[in-house]
């Protein structure tokens, strides 16, 4: 009989010893590599969690650069401190039909090429600093700085647009025609002054203020000749702002200069829409008493203003009265000139009209298939020079005593900064011509390509 | 045109004038303050100091001027803090983590006197505290001191020298403890490297570091302000977490001053003044005291000796030469942390 081995069992235990021993070590393995890789994934989280507190707290601190259809601008975070730089480019073709006597040269021309500074310092303090580079020269338009202590209170300093002509106040990117009508040839242009202005209750009355060297009609002015000064002011209210209906836009206003100019011959020249020269004041190369006609005294400008706005349909119209002492040699007069114009436009593509321009729903885009806004306006204007400043103070052989004018026109607006216009304008007038008759209508096709951001 | 016409003339245009500018300064006079404000710019665990310290000031500043007295606070890692006041955030007053934070507001910024230190009591410290290790319950890790902390499997939770004022503490304390255990800089050196290398996750700030190891339960032991280390183990419940004190700590002085240029601008320097003096009244210290800082006024540290436990402390003057030699040595950019530790290592 075999005998049962005797080291069997003990072969057996030895091998269930370590069977075990090997088996053991599997869940505590298991259960370490669990809690390691959980331990892994929270120190990940939070690695992620602090780096997006640090991304937070850089992004609170970090300027901030954008670039948009309002121009370029570089700011800091909380906004108190901002660069902005906006531009205007206009290229010009103008173009005069029936021109027997040569008057009006066809012409492309850069009108207005400006880059526009302008910054906020410490939330409340702003500047402009506007150069213009157009129709061949170098001038500072605007240069100012302006401190917003509140809404309703607001201080400028500096070269600017006098608080006058409505159609002068409106940006030359947002002008419906190529020129602004006859009005704004009797209104100050830029000036050097200091104005207060805001808004009131509701931003439902503007107000402005100011005391300025004292402009020309038309005229920009960058330094003064007398201790006189100009002050003006404009009240202009929108009482229905805050109403929703068809008066919501609707804004009218009244505006005033009153100064005291004795010794000055840059009384100002008027123009028509073409920018011809229609009528100015005895003047010389060389000049003297008895050739140049001066101011003498004191000079008020009275304007009425109104607008209106609903859906696409826009109007404005503006009356201005400039009353001037003037004087040649011992001849002494008032003399008080007139203008005014009414002017529509009917965005025919729908969109919402406004005093500060038109944005297109839908940029003009081959690709897309859409084409922007389109616009139709429309104007008739008069300036009236008061006869008593024929024949001593101007020349009736050469400037017109009156000028009416109607113009036609087309705007298409590419997108939001780029336009595209048309406008025939046709000037009549009475005199200018040395045989006392009228001189010839002006009749002129003006074009521009304005980009404008 | 007479002269006497003329003269009238000038009068009237120069009355305008005048009216005109007055109008204008009367628009941007600022109204008389009824009411003060302070910005104190804080290290991280601060918090609740503050909190309850700004409601015992108000009270006592009402009490002694009838003028009534907010005080805004900012917290954040105390490095970071003095960049941002040297940058422009309007503190009336700081009350970072160490002297160094503070003095760059002189240096760097000329935002405060050079001798601003001797201001006020104490080199400005109204309190002081240390670092000690906080760790899970029943240290399973078994940490007792600091060359525990570089064992293989140990996972060290401190924020980042280079923002955190505490992080600085925390480091300088474990090279004094590591010269003196092994001898020399070079091993010291390698001691921090090693530890280093077990931190897993750098905070930018002290109260970073304890979210990070008691709220998301990351790391296995925290190098943390004395106070903080309490208040975390009382937030959390008795029994969940455990002090440990190291054999060797650093004496901490957290550094306090009025913010000068700031405060006489903005017409707050007296109250800032008064406000920093506080906290070495006897409420101030009380105060302290309550949220397991260190007072300096023996009565309010012997009523309260009990609670905090018995240290070798280092001073950073002592065993670094002071502060500047310790930035420029250890924490400035390429300097001795930054040749140590490399983030992903």
């Amino acid at each position: 009989m075999k005998r049962f081995p005797w080291w069997l069992p003990g072969l057996a235990l030895v091998f269930s010893l370590s069977a075990d021993a090997q088996a053991a070590p599997e869940p505590a393995s298991d259960a370490s590599r669990v809690q390691e890789l959980e331990e892994r994934v929270r120190i990940l989280e939070r690695k992620l969690e602090i780096q997006e507190e640090d991304t937070t707290a850089k992004k609170k601190e970090a300027a901030v650069v954008t670039a948009s259809d309002k121009g370029f601008a570089l700011s800091s975070a909380d906004k108190n401190f901002e660069l902005r730089l906006r531009g205007v480019l206009q290229a010009d073709g103008r173009f005069g039909f029936d021109d027997d006597d040569g008057t009006f040269n066809d012409k492309f021309l850069l009108r207005r090429v400006r880059p526009i500074i302008e910054g906020t310092l410490y939330k409340n303090y702003g500047f402009r600093i506007t150069p213009d580079f157009g129709n061949g020269s170098a001038v500072v338009q605007d240069a100012y700085v302006e401190a917003n202590f509140l809404p309703e209170v607001k201080l400028r300093a500096g070269k600017f647009k006098g608080p006058v002509g409505l159609e002068r106040l409106q940006s030359a990117t947002d002008i419906r025609f190529v020129e602004r009508g006859f009005p704004t040839n009797l209104v100050p242009n830029r000036d050097v002054g200091l104005q207060v202005s805001g808004d009131l209750f509701g931003n439902t009355l503007a107000y402005a203020v100011g005391v300025f060297n004292g402009a020309s009609d038309g005229g920009s002015n960058d330094e003064d000749i007398s201790d006189s000064k100009d002050f003006e002011g404009r009240v202009f209210a929108t009482p229905l702002r805050n109403h929703f209906g068809p008066f919501q836009n609707l804004g009218f206003g009244f505006a005033s200069t009153y100064g005291d100019t004795n010794g000055s011959g840059d009384l100002g020249k008027y123009k028509t829409p073409g920018q011809q020269t229609f009528f100015s004041y005895r003047s010389s190369s060389t000049p003297t008493a008895a050739n140049t006609t001066v101011a003498d005294g004191p000079r008020y400008r009275l304007a009425p203003q109104a607008n209106w706005y609903y859906r696409q349909f826009g109007l404005l119209g503006e009356y201005v009265l400039s009353s001037q002492k003037v004087r040649l040699d011992a001849a002494s007069k008032t003399l008080g000139n007139q203008a005014w114009q009414i002017a529509g436009s009917w965005i025919l593509t729908g969109e919402e009209n406004s005093y500060k321009g038109v944005t297109p729903s839908s940029p003009f885009s081959i690709a897309n298939g859409t084409w922007g806004a389109w616009e139709l306006t429309a104007r008739y204007g008069q300036l009236t020079v008061d006869e008593d400043a024929f024949p001593i103070f101007a020349d009736p052989d050469k400037s017109a005593s009156e000028a009416d004018s109607w113009g036609l026109g087309l705007n298409w607006y590419l997108n939001r900064n780029v336009r595209l216009e048309a406008n025939y304008e046709q000037t009549y007038f009475d005199g200018g011509r040395k045989d006392g008759t009228d001189r010839d209508d002006e009749q002129a096709f003006l074009t521009r390509l304005q980009l404008g951001w | 045109m007479s002269s006497s016409r003329r003269r009238i003339r000038v009068s009237w245009r120069s009355a305008a004038f005048v009216a005109l500018v007055l109008a204008a300064s009367l628009a941007a006079a600022r109204p008389a303050a009824c009411e003060t404000t302070l910005l104190n710019v804080s290290y991280d665990p601060t918090r609740e100091l503050y909190q309850d310290y700004n409601l015992a000031f108000a009270k006592y500043w009402k009490q002694k001027t009838g003028e009534d007295v907010t005080i805004q606070q900012s917290h954040g890692g105390s490095g970071k803090q003095a960049r941002s006041v040297i940058d422009g955030l309007e503190a009336d007053v700081v009350t970072l983590a160490l002297a160094y934070d503070v003095d760059v507001l002189y240096q760097k910024g000329n935002l405060i006197p050079k001798n601003w230190q001797s201001q006020f009591a104490n080199n400005s410290a109204p309190y002081t505290s240390t670092i000690v290790f906080l760790v899970r319950a029943g240290n399973p890790k078994a940490i007792r001191d600091w060359d525990d902390l570089v064992k293989p499997g140990v996972s060290v939770i401190t924020p980042n020298p280079k923002t955190s004022g505490g992080a600085r503490w925390n480091y300088l304390a474990a090279w004094a403890w590591a010269r003196r255990r092994y001898g020399n800089d070079d091993a010291a050196r390698e001691f921090l490297t090693k530890l280093y290398g077990n931190t897993p996750v750098l905070d930018s700030g002290a109260r970073g570091s304890t979210t990070t190891f008691v709220e998301r339960g990351i790391g296995d032991v925290l190098l943390a302000w004395e106070n903080e280390a309490f208040l975390a183990s009382k937030e959390l419940g008795d029994g969940k977490l455990e002090i440990v004190v190291p054999s060797v700590s650093i004496l901490a002085e957290p550094s306090v001053a009025v913010v000068e240029k700031v405060a006489q601008r903005h017409g707050t320097a007296t109250v800032a003044r008064e406000y920093l003096q506080y906290l070495y009244s006897p409420e101030g210290q009380e105060i302290a005291a309550r949220h397991y800082y260190r007072p300096r006024s023996p009565e309010v540290a012997a009523k309260y000796a009990s609670q905090f436990p018995k240290l070798d402390l280092v001073t950073i003057d002592g065993e670094f030469g002071g502060w500047e030699k310790a930035q420029t040595t250890h924490f400035a950019d390429g300097a001795l942390f930054d040749q140590m530790y490399a983030p992903g290592k």
